[in-house]
């Protein structure tokens, strides 16, 4: 008898407890913080890309040590989804509604994106920049994303008409991943060739995952292409340039501004990187724009161990037009007006493409730089910001 | 005393049991009302898993098979859920059951090669089901192609007409999966209490001998591995839609492994073990240490030491090392897994207060 009355005495105890745990989704500000955060990949198959949260992380710490925004600093959380579309929606649940986020920015992994939009868009929930271009994110305009990658049709039309205009390519091929990446570059490149009354001599798709390549190599090397544009992952690419390099096919290689970490695909193509020109959106981490120098000195002050490369940067990126908004918007914040000042963003530079924002556009640039890669991995400008103005979206 | 058979194949042994049972009940029905939504989320993906750990453990724990696969059924449960009810309009139900089917069907498939196959052949013939079954799905444009796919609208009723009955919100989805769980726990408790579930501990036992005796190995070898199946395909599908949106990515050989670390931390061979491993390996990759820094005294020095001796990535690094260690302590100093531990709680109890 008397084991009953102790374990349902602790039965009611956990229910009571329980109910003491239960809180509401808060507000994302009070007067002394904004509460702004990020997913990414910290540990897990795609961990080297979790360095993007951590440079978002670097501007808002050089925000906070200038004073905040407005009295407010910003209280910045990034939280480890292991790259898994489930976890995502765990931790920004939790996130909502435990601490009470008034911005995400960035957020790596097209899935882990796709898992949360909708999420977000329910809790009035503004998500500037994600860290991938996705169509769904932007057409139809969905009021609390802020976009600033360019597509991948875009950029792929970009760079096929500076081989044909610049390089002077009369054979062109097309190397692509067959999932939704590559073949929005495909359909880019398709259209600018159309547009200039040209045809690709070859398209040869690829799977992730594939290792070995040498038929696919020797097929390109057989169309006798002079050009080749790829839209693969970085472990394609050097594959495909190892298997080219022992065949003896050296074409001009071209390729997205994935694979624009240039020290990083030295490394995997045993410096085979050299000479290959890839579309940028951000500027290079080695230029001397000041807000790059700016950068590259609180890197060296606050994160010493951390490797200043692509994606650090694009971290930073991501997070510039979203503090660029929050000062406009003054001290009375509220996410209308936080909304209202990112519609109004016009010709905003920081260290990416120029943002343009309106309640109509939310896909904020279709601009891309053009770079090669030099020796010991150094970035070499060969055309500044170039807009692509085949964009169909534009014309809408 | 046990005076005769049917005393034995009882589902609730006595009325303590059955006592607690109800109250486990009532508890678990009422739990989202005490609960923040973000964990009524994690909830449904504890159920999600327990449904997928006690099919995994009927497989391992009760016939003696193995399978790195069970990602494979797992995604053939969530995209056949999802494609039905958007190509066919057919009821969640209905779907869910065909899904489930199908992937019992491949189960049975895979379950032939497993009657010569043994120990780590046959682990390596199930992980190469697993690894194909997302490479086809990546590579076929019905299946959304490496895009992955967002589940359509939970319906209950069917789509687009007056029957509609549309089930939206995690409470919602909680109690769906909570009474789907709740069939299914008392389904696999009842199996193994019948003549097939003994058939399928006398195959872990030793085969020759079960054979000997009038076990069919063909029949029970290939029917555990479709029951289990079967588990992991309504698993999936109830998955599919408590994430709301999956790639073929997401069901990778990671977390074939992560399953299977569930049923070893939770105790093989046991309904029980296998709930309490899904729960606590959820729980700890899922919440575990996400909030550390805020802790009083244990965040700043974990952040010092971090600073210190570990990469840049910080904190997440000692989720991983935690969740690695509990796992191995677990196993080392406790083989029959939690149910070890819960079986010693019982005991203390039961002579309790000597």
């Amino acid at each position: 008898m008397k084991k009953v009355v102790i374990a349902s005495m602790i039965v009611c105890a956990v229910f009571v407890c329980s109910l003491l745990v239960y809180a509401a989704a808060k507000p994302g500000f009070d007067d002394k913080e904004i509460r702004i955060a990020q997913w990414g990949p910290q540990t897990g198959p795609a961990a080297p890309w979790g360095s993007v949260a951590r440079g978002s992380g670097l501007l808002f710490q050089m925000v906070n040590d200038e004073g905040g925004i407005h009295g407010r600093k910003i209280k910045y959380f990034i939280r480890d989804d292991q790259y898994n579309p489930a976890q995502t929606k765990a931790v920004v649940k939790e996130l909502v509604e435990r601490e009470g986020i008034f911005a995400f920015v960035g957020g790596v992994g097209a899935a882990c994106g796709m898992a949360v939009k909708d999420y977000l868009a329910q809790n009035k929930i503004v998500w500037v920049a994600p860290s991938t271009a996705i169509d769904e994110y932007v057409f139809p305009v969905n009021p609390y994303i802020f976009a600033i990658y360019p597509l991948y049709d875009d950029e792929a039309s970009i760079l096929t008409k500076y081989a044909v205009e610049k390089l002077k390519a009369k054979k062109i091929a097309f190397f692509y991943q067959n999932d939704t990446y590559g073949k929005s570059g495909l359909k880019g490149c398709k259209s600018r060739m159309k547009a200039l009354r040209m045809k690709l001599v070859e398209e040869i798709s690829v799977e992730p995952g594939e290792k070995d390549l040498s038929s696919q190599m020797l097929r390109l090397k057989n169309s006798g292409a002079d050009v080749v544009i790829m839209w693969v992952n970085p472990t394609s690419a050097a594959i495909a340039l190892k298997t080219c390099s022992t065949i003896g096919f050296k074409p001009q290689w071209i390729s997205s501004d994935t694979l624009s970490d240039y020290p990083l695909m030295n490394k995997i193509t045993g410096g085979l990187w050299e000479g290959v020109i890839t579309g940028m959106f951000g500027l290079a981490t080695s230029s001397n724009d000041p807000r790059m120098i700016k950068y590259r000195e609180a890197a060296k002050k606050y994160a010493p161990e951390e490797r200043f490369g692509t994606f650090y940067t694009a971290g930073a990126m991501y997070a510039e037009p979203l503090v660029d908004a929050l000062k406009r918007v003054g001290p009375k914040l509220s996410t209308e007006a936080f909304i209202k000042q990112l519609n109004a963003t016009k010709n905003f530079q920081g260290i990416g493409p120029l943002i343009n924002w309106s309640p109509k556009v939310h896909q904020g640039t279709d601009s891309i730089q053009i770079t090669k890669c030099g020796p010991n991995s150094s970035y070499i400008t060969l055309q500044d910001w170039t807009k692509n103005e085949l964009a169909t979206w534009k014309k809408k | 005393m046990k005076r005769d058979y049917y005393e034995d194949v009882e589902l609730f042994k006595s009325g303590t049991i059955l006592a607690w049972s109800v109250v486990l009940l009532i508890f678990l029905f009422t739990v989202p009302i005490y609960l923040p939504s973000y964990n009524v989320y994690l909830l449904n993906v504890i159920l999600v898993n327990v449904i997928l750990a006690i099919g995994l453990n009927i497989l391992v724990g009760y016939t003696g098979q193995i399978s790195l696969g069970h990602a494979g059924f797992f995604a053939i449960g969530a995209y056949g859920t999802s494609l039905i009810m958007m190509h066919l309009h057919f009821p969640f139900l209905v779907a869910l059951m065909i899904a489930a089917l199908i992937a019992a069907f491949f189960g049975f498939i895979i379950g032939l090669p497993a009657l010569r196959l043994e120990g780590p052949y046959l682990a390596i013939a199930t992980l190469g089901f697993g690894l194909t079954i997302m490479h086809i799905i990546g590579r076929w444009d019905i299946f959304g192609g490496r895009m992955g796919i967002t589940a359509p609208p939970l319906d209950l009723g069917i789509s687009d007409s007056s029957l509609s009955w549309v089930i939206a919100g995690d409470v919602k989805i909680y109690y769906l999966i909570l009474i789907i769980t709740i069939l299914l726990v008392v389904g696999a408790r009842n199996l193994m209490k019948t003549r097939v579930g003994r058939a399928f501990m006398s195959i872990r036992d030793d085969d020759i001998a079960a054979e000997v005796m009038g076990v069919n190995l063909t029949i029970y070898k290939t029917m555990a591995f479709a029951v289990s199946a079967f588990y992991a395909g309504v698993a999936g599908g109830l998955y599919g839609f408590v994430v709301g949106f999956f790639d073929p990515f997401t069901f990778n050989l990671i977390l074939s492994i992560i399953f299977l670390v569930m049923i070893t931390v939770g105790g093989l061979g046991s309904i029980m073990g296998a709930i309490m491993g899904a729960i606590l390996i959820t729980y700890l990759q899922y919440d575990l240490l996400k909030n550390v820094e805020n802790l009083p005294y244990l965040g700043g020095l974990l952040m010092t030491l971090s600073r210190k001796w570990f990469t840049v990535i910080g904190l997440a690094n000692f989720s991983s090392i935690a969740l690695g260690l509990i796992m191995i302590a677990i196993v080392i100093f406790e083989p029959l897994g939690m149910f070890g531990i819960w079986i010693r709680i019982k005991k203390y109890w039961k002579t309790w207060p000597f």
